[in-house]
């Protein structure tokens, strides 16, 4: 995965802001969320990003995959990243 | 994990404005909050070959002071250090700008969004095939008219082919080209046709709102503002024309006029950064202040002083005096250092 071409990201200390430069539409996403998208700008794939955040974080690794699912969904209904 | 996500139009950004949505999406996350700007919009040079009479800038002859080459590759070195990832240049006449490809260059090197808004009649060949290698987010040719005749009255000395071909030589490189119209009463009545023109062109997207009432266009606001009337047929042309091409390009109107602008901005300040050729940083294009100067001070030092700036008394006496008696937006480029 990667993200789209005009989509920019920044952390700051509210969270991580996803900019998406030719719509002008910014997006503010969590903490875990801007992990997310930090191992996606690095073109991590859903189960490399998965092992990832199982090794980081507490909990099922069955529960975070779902979670990167329905978010990488998100993101790609918005256009911010793709396959 | 409880990942979570919002999303709202910032369209703000660049087309600021009152936005209720994004008020509440953003609550907690003011101004002061961010690091530093997420967008910059750049007037590289004053220097410009039209004399539009609509101009929010009064462009026409370079400043005596403007940033030097040296000055502003040193300006794009801290927008990449400060993480900033859209930037926006404007002029004058950005294209007159004899460094324009150096700074270009070094913002599209570092991977940062950018816009590149002109006349378009300095688009050859050459500048198009450039513009392309640079994968620029997009370049925004400003078209007032869907014929020559308005275009050309509004825009003096201004080429309305040279525009066009401008537009079709982009698209033909494949760089993503915007068309801006500012309505008025010399071409308010255009802009259906403009629309469709702007499709057949095969432009990625289509900019218009209300005319903004600072720099020249402010002097000679009398002959050109329309009539609550043509706003109205305007506003619903625009409205058809964008129902009619949904899902094929992308149509942008900001109905909010300036005084609505400021009254907004003074309790919301955008996190975005005015930069004029000489490297001064001005609060907002229809106030007269200035809150730093690129010259003198670092962009994070002048990002800090940018958001004092906006509760300065003086700033929040003289907005408040704007929006009771918009004529005073006439001061708009009586540069004030506060």
């Amino acid at each position: 995965m990667r993200l789209t071409e005009h989509t920019k990201i920044r952390k700051e200390k509210f969270g991580t802001v996803v900019f998406e430069t030719l719509t002008e539409k910014i997006f503010v996403v969590s903490e875990h969320g801007g992990d997310i998208l930090e191992l996606v700008k690095d073109g991590k794939e859903l189960s490399e990003i998965v092992d990832e955040l199982s090794s980081n974080y507490d909990g099922e690794r069955e529960a975070i995959e779902k979670d990167v699912v329905e978010f990488t969904d998100a993101l790609k209904a918005s256009n911010l990243i793709i396959e | 994990m409880g990942v979570i996500s919002e999303g709202k139009n910032l369209s703000r950004l660049t087309n600021p404005g009152p936005d209720e949505e994004l008020r509440s999406v953003l609550e907690g996350k003011a101004f002061e909050d961010y690091k530093s700007p997420l967008f910059i919009a750049w007037q590289l040079n004053a220097e410009c070959n039209l004399g539009c009479l609509h101009c929010c800038e009064e462009a026409g002859h370079s400043m005596p002071d403007e940033m030097s080459k040296e000055q502003a590759l040193d300006f794009c070195r801290q927008i990449v250090e400060l993480d900033i990832p859209y930037v926006a240049i404007s002029g004058g006449e950005p294209m007159l700008c004899p460094h324009i490809f150096d700074v270009c260059e070094y913002i599209r090197s570092n991977d940062i969004s950018l816009k590149i808004e002109t006349n378009g009649e300095f688009i050859d060949d050459e500048v198009a095939r450039r513009f392309a290698d640079l994968k620029m987010r997009s370049v925004q040719i400003s078209l007032d008219g869907a014929t020559s005749g308005a275009h050309e009255q509004l825009r003096l000395a201004g080429d309305w082919e040279k525009a066009v071909e401008a537009c079709k030589r982009l698209i033909g490189y494949g760089v993503n080209t915007e068309i801006v119209f500012v309505p008025t009463k010399f071409n308010i009545h255009e802009i259906g046709d403009i629309i469709d023109l702007a499709y057949s062109l095969g432009v990625y997207g289509f900019y218009t709102g209300k005319m903004m009432r600072i720099g020249r266009a402010a002097k000679n606001w009398d002959i050109l503002c329309s009539t609550e009337e043509e706003y109205a047929k305007f506003f619903e042309t625009l409205q058809a024309k964008t129902k009619e091409y949904e899902g094929k390009m992308k149509i942008y109107h900001y109905p909010y006029d300036v005084v609505e602008e400021l009254k907004y901005r003074l309790e919301c300040p955008s996190a975005s950064l005015l930069v004029i050729p000489n490297g001064k940083v001005k609060l907002i294009g229809p106030l007269p202040f200035l809150c730093g100067d690129l010259t003198k001070s670092s962009l994070q030092e002048v990002w800090e002083d940018y958001q004092k700036a906006w509760r300065h008394p003086d700033v929040i006496d003289f907005t408040n005096k704007v929006v009771a008696d918009p004529k005073l937006l006439c001061e708009s480029n009586n540069w004030i250092e506060i």
